[in-house]
């Protein structure tokens, strides 16, 4: 009996201990020492998140590599997905507090990150650890949201049209030359369609479903999209107006239609060779060309249609933006990071526009820019008469109401949606998104 | 030979131990009763000590957050900032603000209503033919039930798109038959039949269920219809449906549960768009959509109970039908 008794509070000990030992080991992750300044000695090792694609990756890997030649001590450990799985994993992050400690970061996210306190204040860091001398005032302005400097951005881009003149050639249209009426875009995409419509090659895509397009038009008029605080600078027969024009151009006469498009998604009809032009942001063109394959080797970039004449109505934006996590032990460290991308001209021979038009001076000094890079480069210097102040940063969930317009775009293309059902369903969506 | 003693003692005290002898052991004979009570209680304390890390599991990532998901069902949550109660907002948003949430509910039911019963009858026909006793029939078992084992994959989500995209191998075959329908994957009336399809084609685990009742089905029943001058229609009717029932009904369950959260082949086809034109925004991909995406989690969880109580509603519906259609043997009815 006695030795049972034994054996059985011994069972009850080790049980006791595995469970200890489990929640232990569930909640002694993470915490290590904070360090508040930077030391050359320390070793370090920073979490760095991007979205692209194996390419940016591997440019990404060359960028490190020359970091850690000036910082051995500091270990970067970086991670990519796309773009809508990145936010998507941030977003659950973020909610829990681990956020990397740098991050790639895109403008439509700052305000909601920054107003919640996720983003640390660079303000400290300006001039010291993250040199400023290069980048033009206008541009550091970009990543300043209510008064506290929160991203730096890496790089501009500017809305654009670009076109396919190998797919020209095949057809036998010359190409758009740029600039011209929204009516003259589409009646050369007529054109393009009417000639390539037996070999498979469309004109172009319908504009209406992208919400940049319907920005271009309001800055010409003016207006822009969403004020500072969120109010709409528009209404729903404005919006209803702008979808209408799209009822010509989603004809098949004109542009790709929306089951092709449907199929070869998440590539473009431009990606794909099916469609000769693409009004889109101008660094897309390294992508273009990469999903275009060896085939092709040149695009055209031109200025996007005037919806009236000498307005300010495109600005330059910042592609991406390079910004901290307020939670990270190695601020300095991190600090020094962004310097490096953002500034260093190495970083710039590396990645060329692949991230856009590097934004500082130094960094552009440093990138051997040749054919598509200096094709976007000129391209920015020649609509500078069209540029304007860039808009606020954008609202918070700017990027759904993006999505939401696409999509909509997509079921008018489909014809399962009336103009009036859409601008309902977009106001609706509107009211959620702006009253969270 | 101490081993031998010790694990017969033991054995003696596990059965004092268990409940039914428990009661029983106390009254007959009340001298041992502190000492067992003791062996009891320590027995349970290592038992629930052993359970523990499941039951820690349960209430800290099944129930607590599905408690606190009904919670945050009744506020605007966006991961950021605090929840903030809103009261029945959310689920009055979703029946009348909402069309891409209807359109939602609409393709799921449709998905569900149609793609489940198809589903069964393929895998019940299957099972019925595999029934037979011929050579090879290992080999066939085990191909048809490959599907199911790889139809989850993300792969195969992907050979399906591209099998019914403009000029795959369906749209293809179809042309040889002089049907020209194009690619079902961008099409808006097609891309719901081309889902169902995938589903049906993954009927591996019913079957082998289906297979399972089948065989106990005794011999002796279709040799009495036989007599009685039953053809194979009759026999399927009288003996095959009515002895299978509570099979039938478990799958039927199961089945309707699973289609209700139809979520990963849906993603895949669609890369996660929902598109053409909402046709593939299953009910879940559309939670997921709104709550990831979109980051508003109150709405998410909200939709994600509105589903429990559909699902909860529909399995009382055929629990209760289920009463007079369902035979279980060894009942006297």
């Amino acid at each position: 009996m006695f030795e049972i008794r034994k054996r059985r509070t011994a069972v009850a000990a080790a049980a006791i201990g595995v469970t200890a030992a489990l929640a232990l080991t569930g909640c002694a992750g993470g915490g290590s020492e904070p360090a508040a300044t930077y030391d050359p000695a320390e070793k370090v090792t920073l979490n760095f998140a991007f979205w692209g694609n194996d390419v940016r990756a591997g440019l990404y890997d060359q960028a490190f590599a020359a970091f850690n030649e000036e910082y051995p001590n500091i270990t970067v450990n970086s991670s990519f997905l796309g773009f809508p799985e990145f936010w998507e994993k941030r977003q659950t992050e973020a909610a829990g507090g681990g956020l990397p400690d740098v991050m790639q970061f895109d403008y439509s996210y700052l305000r909601q990150y920054s107003e919640n306190g996720l983003l640390l204040d660079l303000d400290p860091y300006l001039g010291s650890t993250i040199e400023t001398d290069g980048i033009a005032e206008n541009i550091l302005g970009i990543g300043v949201v209510d008064g506290t400097t929160t991203g730096i951005a890496t790089s501009t881009n500017a809305w654009g049209l670009y076109t396919n003149p190998k797919l020209l050639e095949q057809v036998g249209v010359a190409g758009y030359e740029g600039g011209g009426s929204w009516d003259d875009y589409a009646d050369w995409m007529k054109q393009v369609t009417t000639a390539g419509g037996a070999q498979g090659i469309s004109g172009g895509t319908d504009w209406t479903a992208r919400i940049q397009n319907f920005e271009i038009q309001l800055r010409a008029e003016g207006k822009q999209l969403f004020s500072e605080d969120g109010e709409p600078g528009f209404d729903k027969a404005r919006l209803a107006e702008f979808w209408e024009q799209g009822a010509e151009v989603r004809d098949p006469a004109y542009t790709i239609p929306q089951q092709r498009l449907e199929e070869i998604y998440p590539l473009s009809g431009f990606d794909a060779a099916q469609t000769a032009s693409e009004l889109t942001w101008d660094n897309f063109g390294a992508g273009y060309l990469g999903n275009l394959g060896d085939g092709y080797t040149e695009l055209g970039l031109v200025a996007p249609p005037v919806t009236k004449e000498g307005a300010k109505d495109l600005y330059l934006k910042p592609s991406m933006l390079h910004t901290i996590s307020s939670k990270t032990d190695h601020p300095e460290a991190a600090a020094t990071l962004v310097n490096f991308l953002v500034n260093s001209p190495e970083v710039g021979a590396i990645f060329g526009t692949n991230r856009g038009l590097p934004a500082s001076e130094t960094q552009l000094e440093g990138a051997d820019l040749g054919g598509l890079d200096a094709q976007i480069r000129d391209y920015e210097a020649s609509i500078q008469d069209r540029l304007g102040d860039a808009p606020p940063v954008p609202i918070v969930g700017a990027g759904t109401l993006e999505e939401k317009f696409r999509q909509i775009g997509q079921e008018l293309g489909f014809g399962t949606l009336t103009v009036d059902e859409a601008v309902d369903q977009f106001f609706n969506e509107m009211d959620v998104v702006l009253n969270q | 030979m101490t081993i031998t003693k010790e694990a017969a003692s033991s054995q003696s005290t596990g059965t004092a131990a268990g409940s039914p002898a428990k009661g029983g052991g106390r009254t007959k004979n009340p001298a041992t009763k502190p000492g067992r009570r003791r062996a009891n209680r320590r027995e349970n304390v290592a038992g629930y000590t052993f359970l523990l890390p499941w039951l820690i599991g349960f209430l800290g990532l099944t129930l607590g957050p599905m408690i606190y998901s009904l919670y945050l069902s009744f506020t605007k949550y966006n991961l950021f900032a605090d929840p903030k109660f809103v009261g029945f907002d959310n689920y009055v948003r979703m029946f009348t603000q909402d069309p891409q949430f209807l359109q939602s509910v609409q393709i799921t039911l449709v998905y569900v209503l149609v793609g489940t019963p198809v589903k069964l009858a393929a895998a019940l026909g299957i099972a019925m033919l595999l029934n037979y006793r011929n050579r090879g029939t290992g080999f066939f078992r085990s191909s048809f039930y490959a599907p199911s084992l790889i139809g989850a994959s993300v792969s195969v989500a992907i050979v399906w798109r591209a099998m019914f995209s403009t000029d795959g191998p369906v749209d293809s075959s179809l042309s040889l038959f002089g049907i020209d329908i194009g690619g079902w994957v961008g099409n808006v009336s097609l891309v719901i039949p081309m889902m169902i399809l995938l589903a049906v084609w993954q009927f591996g685990a019913p079957m082998v269920i289906f297979l399972a009742g089948l065989k106990q089905i005794p011999r002796e029943l279709y040799e009495a219809a036989e007599v009685d001058g039953a053809g194979p229609v009759r026999k399927f009717r009288s003996v095959t449906i009515p002895m299978l029932s509570s099979v039938i009904f478990f799958n039927l369950l199961l089945e309707t549960i699973n289609a209700f959260q139809v979520f990963a082949s849906a993603y895949i086809i669609s890369n996660g768009s929902g598109g053409p034109a909402g046709m593939t925004n299953f009910y879940t991909l559309y939670l997921y959509k709104r709550g990831f995406a979109d980051g508003q989690m109150g709405y998410a969880a909200a939709m994600a109970w509105v589903l429990v109580i559909v699902v909860a509603i529909i399995a009382f519906i055929l629990f209760r039908t289920s009463k007079s259609w369902v035979h279980y043997a060894g009942e006297n009815k």
